[in-house]
């Protein structure tokens, strides 16, 4: 009998310590899957804060922030749907944290070059991926690059629009889209993909990914934290192994 | 409503209506099979066909993209052939088809089970042959239960979902169906149309269930 209390008396202090280590809820564009895994494992060494990770494309997570999902803090692939949670924002805290690329790629057993995107328009290329050009944050990036350079309205049929730009890249590697236009960081994540034109940046559009803390979330206290560490030198580090640029600059509240 | 949704609603009942054709004459004939016959396997062969209806609907997707995907089995010999079928309207088809052929069979298969032998056994004696035994006395018999079965197999691949996206994608004009539309629609934050899609979805299905539920209910007067 004593010891079944003495066990009850350390399961409630273990479940207390660990209520002490509390949850920070993260929405995070699906292009930053594998670098906030790995700053998910630092974090979890550097804080007593637990990182978790609800990853997908920013416009589905941009939804399920206005329908009243409990997240803490938010990281968009573009301005347009950390705009669209503007009234969910606790004001002051959104920053332009990361950049990035498009790129076009292709299978990795059709490999191949492209001078241009104009290499699209190849009978070759059948069906090209990319997220859903009307919401989801790289499919609008890859519109706006392809009607920038004259392409979109010939290239429209060849479309396959898809709910993220990891979609996008699996689409390719399965070998059910010839090409796929994604960003440069997803490149190096993809094991049956292969790299056939990087869209220099003065092609493509400016792809900042905006950060801010929620107001419906359960931990704001730990959502600031999580964002100064991804600011860090040592978060850095690691976004920058990953491949992307660091915006760093004022917050971009409002741009359209 | 616009020409968009029209068109959606108009392909996915086409759509439905095809794939109810093609799970028609494999679904009669496995649920003729399972209820008349016994060979090796058959233990298999039931909980395969009764698979989809069990599994997540992304999973069987995902195996339709394998195998029909160029570099699966079935896609790679089928694009030597000049055919494709993964992101276009045959894929859309194939696993409306697929999620659709369980409830065939469950269905058919009971009113081939409900079949009198008697019935069967006198036409022999008459002369008829098994052929003409299956066209004129099993099969007329066991009609209303095929129909049920094709109803529920039509309204399940008007609602299908999961293996679609997957191997069909939500590509306008092309492979957007009702189910993957009001999905579309709502991540693309076009709620009006999403709810036009859902009143849509909510008319068809309310009709099918009640011409399944009559067709049933008539089996009993």
């Amino acid at each position: 009998m004593r010891s079944l209390l003495l066990a009850l008396i350390l399961a409630t202090s273990a479940a207390s310590a660990s209520a002490q280590q509390r949850e920070v809820l993260v929405s995070a564009a699906s292009s930053l899957t594998d670098v906030l895994q790995q700053l998910a494992v630092l974090y979890g060494q550097r804080s007593s804060d637990r990182l978790v990770l609800n990853l997908a494309a920013s416009n589905t997570l941009a939804r399920q922030v206005a329908a009243g999902a409990r997240v803490d803090l938010f990281v968009s692939a573009d301005d347009a749907q950390m705009d669209a949670v503007a009234a969910d924002l606790i004001p002051g805290t959104r920053v332009d944290l990361l950049m990035n690329q498009l790129a076009i790629v292709v299978p990795d057993d059709r490999p191949a070059r492209f001078t241009s995107a104009r290499d699209l328009l190849g009978s070759g290329i059948r069906r090209i991926a990319m997220g859903d050009p009307a919401a989801v944050p790289a499919g609008v990036y890859a519109r706006t690059y392809l009607q920038k350079a004259g392409l979109w309205e010939t290239l429209q049929p060849k479309i396959v629009p898809v709910g993220s730009v990891r979609l996008a890249l699996a689409a390719v590697e399965s070998g059910a889209a010839d090409a796929a236009l994604v960003y440069m960081t997803d490149v190096a994540t993809a094991s049956r993909a292969h790299l056939a034109y990087a869209v220099p940046a003065a092609e493509g559009p400016r792809i900042v990914y905006p950060a801010a803390v929620l107001r419906t979330g359960r931990n704001p206290e730990g959502a600031r934290r999580l964002l100064a560490f991804l600011r860090s030198a040592e978060a850095v580090a690691v976004f920058r192994r990953a491949g992307f640029g660091i915006a760093g600059g004022p917050a971009g509240q409002g741009t359209p | 409503m616009s020409p968009e949704i029209l068109e959606i609603a108009v392909f996915t009942v086409i759509a439905a209506a095809a794939a109810t054709v093609l799970m028609l004459v494999p679904g009669v004939a496995i649920a003729w099979l399972l209820a008349r016959r016994q060979f090796p396997g058959k233990a298999i062969v039931e909980t395969l066909v009764s698979l989809p209806l069990v599994m997540p609907p992304v999973a069987t997707g995902l195996l339709l993209l394998w195998l029909l995907g160029r570099r699966g089995p079935i896609g790679g010999l089928l694009e030597r052939a000049g055919v494709e079928v993964v992101f276009t309207p045959a894929a859309v088809v194939i696993a409306m088809a697929i999620m659709g052929l369980p409830l065939l069979v469950r269905t058919a298969r009971a009113g081939f089970e409900q079949v009198t032998h008697r019935y069967e056994q006198m036409a022999e004696t008459l002369g008829a042959g098994p052929w003409r035994v299956f066209s004129t006395v099993t099969l007329p018999l066991a009609s209303r239960n095929i129909l049920a079965g094709a109803t529920l197999g039509f309204s399940r691949a008007l609602g299908e979902f999961g293996a679609t996206i997957v191997v069909a994608g939500s590509i306008p004009g092309r492979t957007r169906t009702l189910a993957v539309g009001i999905f579309s629609f709502t991540e693309a934050g076009q709620d009006r149309s999403a709810a036009i899609l859902v009143a849509i979805s909510v008319a068809i299905a309310f009709a099918a269930v009640l011409v399944s539920n009559r067709l049933a209910g008539m089996r009993d007067a």
